[in-house]
């Protein structure tokens, strides 16, 4: 049954009252001294009322007391035990306010469960963020490695790219000069074919005259032959001469002794014979002479058949020589017309090389361009990646703040005992 | 002024009347005498007549010379030798009158004396000695 304090309150009094009357009237009955009846009834009144208020101050400072200590406990974070008073005789406000301690006890539990509760989600999402801020920022550090690399090897590139573009000009270059110095090969093996042709023309005219020189030569021996037996004619008809000549000298002289013996008859006669021998004697020296001049033409004859022959023999070696060079000739114009053909291949050749080096060029400067953009594209994913790796620590570092925040709530949270069997 | 056939010896210029000389003739058919001296080369047939040619420049010291073909057939007068000589030249008139005396120390030469033809000395031929010569040789 409650009983409000203020009730029980005014109970004891009225019970002390009471009690007070009853012990006054009572006194006369009891046989107790006069003067000791107020003292007595006094005393008892006391007596009444220090027991009715220890009883009734015992049971409410016990409640008191539990309630403090409740809140004690509360205020401690042990929210495992539900109060129950013990002196709840007759419920009053303090079994109100047990009520009320209770249900702030069991709000309080139910809200330390969810803060712990949600104080563990917390703290593992926190961790959580945690581990994943660290992750991200270990892939944000490996991505801006690897941009840094990607950077590099852009640089690299780019560089090739210079290089390679340095080179291809050279190659372009060297390739202009080997289709010039092809040109130049082509046009000069196109004079040596005219140079070769000419002189095979001239060779074949050599030849001709040569050949020529060789029938006239033929028909000069002949001719030398018909001449040496011609002057062998004259020889014998000079011997014939210088015979008849030797016999009309000796005639002479015979004629001469005759006439001698023939005494002076013999006179003119001796005479005419001495003219005879003289005639004959200058027909003698005319015909030396003449076999003198024959012998010399002979000399010389056959020194002009020697030099004839000679001559004969070096043409045929110039001939021989002749026909080696028209051979040599053909053989320079063949070689000629191939180099031409090889020259104007070359050069063909190099002009198509030309074209395809100035693709490579335009490849390569595309490439630059690819590059460069590259490299800028590089350059800001570097700033962003910067940039999220800074937000990433900062990330990193609110997490770890939560996660220490949570730590702290937690272990605020902890001090609350919400199960009687929970340890500290 | 006696008509004198020039004739050489080898390089010297001989002489010889030709009263003493009956005829040239040319390079008469030799016939080959057996057993005979070196000089005389062999027999010719000279009209009938069988004479002795003799080889003068092989007689007189001028083996090595050349030989005229033509012999010169010598009158009875010179024992009708035939002579070989090295060249026969011409005949000419020589004033043999006023020859010089042949040289000294040259019996073996044969020479009767030195005419004087133009500036030429011609060793006149000694037929006598010549016929010595011969018999001296033969005698040995």
């Amino acid at each position: 049954m409650r009983i409000e304090i203020s009730y029980k309150f005014i109970i004891g009094f009225l019970v002390v009252v009471v009690s007070g009357v009853i012990v006054n009237l009572a006194v006369p009955h009891l046989k107790i001294p006069g003067e000791f009846q107020q003292t007595f009834s006094i005393a008892c009144a006391l007596v009444v009322g220090l027991i009715i208020g220890a009883i009734f101050s015992r049971a409410f400072t016990t409640n008191i007391r539990q309630l403090t200590s409740a809140g004690d406990r509360i205020r401690q974070g042990d929210l495992s035990e539900d109060l129950t008073l013990q002196q709840n005789l007759f419920p009053d406000e303090t079994s109100d306010l047990a009520k009320a301690m209770n249900y702030i006890q069991e709000s309080l539990r139910a809200l330390v469960g969810d803060i712990r509760g949600i104080a563990f989600k917390v703290a593992s999402s926190a961790q959580h963020l945690s581990g994943t801020a660290q992750e991200m920022s270990a892939s944000s550090q490996q991505v801006a490695e690897t941009v840094d690399q990607i950077s590099k090897g852009a640089e690299t590139q780019a560089e090739m790219v210079e290089e390679s573009n340095r080179l291809f000009k050279e190659v372009a270059m060297s390739i202009n000069l080997v289709a010039s110095s092809a040109k130049k090969v082509a046009e000069s093996a196109h004079q040596t074919v005219e140079t070769a042709n000419s002189g095979s023309a001239l060779a074949g005219t050599s030849l001709s005259s040569i050949r020529q020189v060789l029938v006239e030569a033929e028909s000069s021996g002949k001719q030398m032959v018909n001449f040496v037996a011609q002057l062998q004619k004259i020889s014998k008809f000079v011997e014939v001469i210088n015979g008849i000549a030797q016999k009309t000298n000796l005639l002479a002289l015979n004629a001469t002794i005759e006439a001698a013996r023939a005494g002076e008859y013999g006179h003119g006669f001796a005479v005419v014979a001495e003219e005879i021998r003289k005639l004959a004697d200058s027909t003698t020296i005319s015909s030396d002479e003449i076999t003198g001049l024959v012998e010399g033409i002979r000399a010389e004859g056959q020194q002009v058949q020697a030099s004839m022959a000679q001559v004969i023999e070096e043409m045929e070696n110039g001939r021989e020589a002749v026909d080696r060079t028209s051979q040599a000739f053909t053989e320079i114009t063949d070689n000629a017309v191939g180099t031409r053909a090889k020259a104007n291949s070359i050069a063909e050749l190099a002009e198509q090389q030309i074209v395809s080096a100035e693709r490579i060029t335009r490849a390569i400067e595309e490439i630059d361009k690819v590059v460069s953009d590259n490299a800028a594209a590089t350059e800001q994913v570097s700033a962003a990646t910067q940039e999220q790796s800074a937000a990433m620590e900062e990330l990193a570092q609110s997490a770890k703040d939560l996660s220490s925040m949570s730590e702290t709530l937690l272990k605020v949270v902890k001090q609350f005992k919400l199960v009687k069997q929970e340890q500290d | 002024m006696i008509l004198t056939l020039i004739f050489t010896l080898g390089e010297v210029v001989y002489g010889l009347e030709i009263d003493a000389i009956q005829e040239i003739i040319e390079d008469p058919v030799l016939h080959h005498v057996p057993r005979a001296e070196g000089v005389l080369k062999g027999a010719i047939n000279f009209h009938g007549q069988i004479l002795a040619m003799v080889d003068l420049p092989e007689l007189l010291g001028f083996a090595g010379a050349m030989r005229d073909p033509r012999r010169v057939v010598l009158t009875p007068a010179g024992k009708s030798l035939v002579l070989t000589v090295s060249s026969i030249q011409r005949i000419v008139p020589l004033d043999l009158a006023n020859m010089h005396a042949p040289p000294e120390n040259c019996e073996k030469g044969a020479i009767r004396g030195v005419a004087d033809m133009d500036e030429t000395a011609v060793n006149l031929l000694d037929t006598d000695e010549i016929l010595n010569q011969l018999e001296a040789r033969y005698a040995e």
